[in-house]
């Protein structure tokens, strides 16, 4: 047993002197995950895109029009940068992605809502681009339903209604909305918590199928069992223990980060997401082990590796939901550590619900820990006799 | 005279070592031709349907199960328990069973008919805005909808029209253009297209160019002739051979599965595919200049495979250009793929016509020179290099 502690160790120190001499695991655990950071939090630093260009085509060009041109501009999310009274002008710029959308005013706006001829507001977004199309929708809805109130609120007042009676005429029915724990609709705090730690999950997969790999390209495999006394237990906890301590401390530092210093919502208190970050973080490498493990070709694995970490962004729902996806997708969507972790964050550091209702995305992770074991002989022998394969 | 048989001679070369070399071919035709329809499938329902929400009654009244009916009668949303308190349906929530809650207080019949505002509350995870869109969409509409309907029938002795008049001046009309549905495929598709061709060119060239430099440090000698003295010809022979392999590729990735999945698809062929050209040359100069960063055979996937998804955010499809910072947009030009996401998304999705990117399709001229200079420069180096190590056996 203690001669085996002692492997570990030397075997921790022969890993550590070969991680810090190559310039490629200085990128992948260091510099690439510093830069997905700094990257991604200055690109959504202000939560939500602001002033989002539109066109204006106002036809109409009276008092009653231009009011609501400056009203659909004080919006915090739009910005009026064309004003004209040709929609075909308006539709160019929209194609050449100027603007996002418009908004059409119709001639004889004015006369046609002051003698109820029923005038027809229109706008115009593009879907094309989602984000911005939804965010524009909104506004544009909204001012448009304004408008419309504008209109009545004037009548009304004509016929000598008073304020609050006047609101719930204008509005009898009223809907509140409380977006639960993020009421700012952020989404740098949507996009950040689940982006970066998806980047260090396909960090620590292809750290450790390459490292791996390496020992046999450079046929220092049989010296590598040799120093963890032919044990491929204690070997590959020589190997990976240095690396999963890097990485461990690279995802605390985004945990700080996140919920430290750009003040994201922690609900859970910080030891879920600690447990949930070390735990991902053992069972890429736990997955990653077991992909080396089956194939014989160390660029397969990483292949494999490499689909994981990028399925990863779309099949774990944090854009768009797994409930929507079909049947197959969904039930796939179980076999990726993110998912699980996605689910953890959801209840815990967002809702801050009881612990109890994640355990099993916990015991999912888990049991990406056990994984290895079935390949253990297997990746022994091949470190002994195996040849490296291009 | 020599310029062409090197050239053909590089070409040839490296035309074989694409179809000899699994890897290579894996990333060239596999992942090109998987990786859409992976992606299509994943999105392929395109928004989310029947959101499972509970809805807490204290009002129970008429009114508020008109609400309610009306509400799960939408297409996004499925009311699937009707909770005693709201203690009940924040159970149901942590179970994941439901994504929204809606609360109708006691007062809401009787504050209609007082003629006071009556509100109700909506409740919603926001572990996927989508979920949480779809439900405040649906939710304002009834509610506008409910209000018209009181409106109207709080006016007496008015004739149907003026009814309707009164309570709406003004009509709305709201149009999606270019992406009917509002669905998440025609919007991110077209954008993965354009990556999964930039991208598998950098995975695959660089995997050729790790290959080569493995066999190097193993000590066997470079099968180089003079043919592969002079840089132009070396860069220009291998662009050559990936080209054809990309225009067949190109065409699968950017005309058939659209086709495939019925995604929108305005753009005239012709002129997309007089855009598509520069792009691709741009591309496989690019890879051929990143190569140089690939040391081994197994280091592209280390070095290139996490650049997708930033490269997707700068790009202005995921989010919006006028939200990102300057440099942001300046670093995006280093790249292809911005130009080529921006212009074929406006080409193919809006029916742009070429005049109308212009912009990109010049900037993609100017990068495919710009690396090409880059790439000769850098295999110059490493050329000479090479020389002095006298690891070259110059026939």
């Amino acid at each position: 047993m203690r001669e085996n502690i002692k492997a570990v160790g030397a075997l921790m120190k022969r890993e550590i002197r070969m991680l810090a001499g190559r310039r490629i695991y200085w990128f992948v655990m260091v510099f690439a995950p510093l830069f997905c950071f700094l990257f991604f939090m200055d690109l959504l630093k202000d939560g939500l895109p602001k002033k989002l260009p539109v066109a204006v085509v106002d036809e109409d060009n009276t008092t009653t029009s231009r009011s609501l041109v400056r009203s659909l501009n004080a919006f915090a999310q739009t910005d009026v940068v064309m004003r004209t009274a040709n929609f075909s002008e308006a539709r160019e710029a929209l194609q050449r992605g100027e603007v996002y959308g418009i908004f059409y005013i119709p001639a004889d706006f004015r006369r046609d809502a002051s003698t109820g001829s029923e005038p027809v507001l229109s706008f115009y977004t593009n879907d094309t681009y989602f984000l911005a199309g939804s965010l524009l929708y909104k506004d544009m809805r909204m001012q448009a339903n304004l408008a419309n109130g504008a209109v009545q609120q004037t009548l009304l007042l004509a016929r000598g209604e008073n304020q609050p009676v006047l609101a719930a005429k204008l509005m009898p029915v009223v809907l509140d909305t409380h977006p639960l724990n993020n009421p700012w609709l952020s989404y740098s705090i949507y996009l950040a918590n689940f982006l970066l730690p998806a980047f260090l999950c396909m960090f620590v997969m292809f750290t450790t199928v390459y490292s791996i790999s390496d020992e046999i390209k450079r046929k220092t495999s049989k010296e590598w069992l040799r120093v963890g006394n032919n044990s491929i237990v204690v070997a590959l906890l020589g190997k990976l223990a240095p690396q999963a301590i890097v990485f461990t401390a690279m995802g605390m530092l985004y945990l700080s980060l996140l919920y430290g210093y750009a003040h994201f919502p922690l609900n859970s208190g910080f030891f879920p997401m600690f447990l949930a970050m070390v735990l991902m973080i053992l069972s890429s490498q736990c997955f990653a082990l077991f992909v080396t493990g089956i194939s014989r070709r160390s660029r397969i694995a990483l292949s494999v590796c490499a689909l994981w970490g990028v399925l990863s962004f779309s099949i774990c729902g944090f854009t768009y939901p797994v409930r929507s996806m079909p049947e197959l997708a969904q039930i796939a969507s179980n076999l990726f550590q993110m998912r699980h972790y996605f689910l953890i964050y959801v209840d815990q550091a967002l809702n801050g619900i009881p612990l109890i209702y994640s355990w099993l995305n916990y015991a999912a992770l888990i049991v990406f820990l056990f994984l290895p074991l079935f390949i253990l002989p297997k990746l022994k022998q091949d470190l002994l006799e195996f040849k490296y394969l291009p | 005279m020599f310029f062409w048989t090197d050239i053909y001679y590089v070409f040839k070369r490296e035309f074989y070592s694409v179809f000899r070399d699994h890897a290579v071919l894996t990333f060239f035709l596999a992942l090109t031709l998987a990786y859409p329809v992976v992606y299509t499938f994943i999105y392929s329902n395109e928004v989310a349907h029947e959101v499972p929400v509970a809805v807490v009654d204290h009002s129970q009244s008429s009114a508020s199960r008109e609400f309610v009916r009306n509400w799960d009668a939408t297409a996004s949303v499925d009311v699937v328990a009707r909770c005693a308190d709201m203690e009940e349906a924040k159970m149901l929530m942590y179970k994941k069973d439901i994504y929204g809650i809606l609360e109708i207080p006691e007062n809401f019949s009787r504050n209609i008919a007082l003629g006071e505002q009556a509100h109700v509350s909506l409740f919603c995870d926001m572990g996927a805005l989508l979920n949480y869109k779809a439900l405040l969409m649906t939710g304002t509409d009834v509610a506008l909808q409910m209000s018209k309907d009181i409106q109207i029938r709080g006016m007496e002795y008015a004739t149907k029209i003026t009814e309707e008049i009164k309570a709406s001046p003004v009509k709305i009309q709201d149009v999606k253009m270019f992406n009917p549905q509002g669905g998440f495929t025609s919007f991110l598709i077209p954008a993965v297209l354009i990556l999964v061709i930039q991208q598998s060119l950098l995975l695959g060239v660089g995997t050729i160019a790790g290959t080569e430099r493995d066999r190097r440090r193993k000590g066997s000698r470079l099968p180089v002739g003079c043919h592969f003295c002079r840089p132009v010809r070396v860069v220009l022979g291998k662009a050559f051979a990936y080209l054809p392999i990309y225009f067949v590729m190109g065409y699968w990735v950017f005309f058939i599965v659209p086709r495939l999945f019925g995604m929108t698809q305005i753009g005239e062929r012709g002129e997309l595919m007089l855009f598509l050209f520069p792009f691709l040359l741009a591309c496989a100069f690019f890879a051929i200049a990143m190569s140089f960063l690939s040391r081994e055979r197994e280091m592209p996937f280390l070095i290139f495979v996490f650049t997708s998804v930033p490269l997707m955010f700068i790009s202005g499809i995921s989010w919006p250009k006028s939200a990102i910072p300057e440099y942001w947009v300046w670093f995006s030009k280093l790249f292809p793929s911005s130009y080529g996401i921006d212009g074929f998304v406006k080409m193919n999705n809006t029916g742009a016509t070429l005049s109308e990117v212009l912009p990109e399709f010049w900037g993609l001229w100017i990068l495919a020179l710009v690396y090409f200079i880059v790439a000769c420069l850098l295999y110059k180096i490493e050329y000479r290099k090479l020389k002095n190590k006298k690891d070259l056996v110059i026939s």
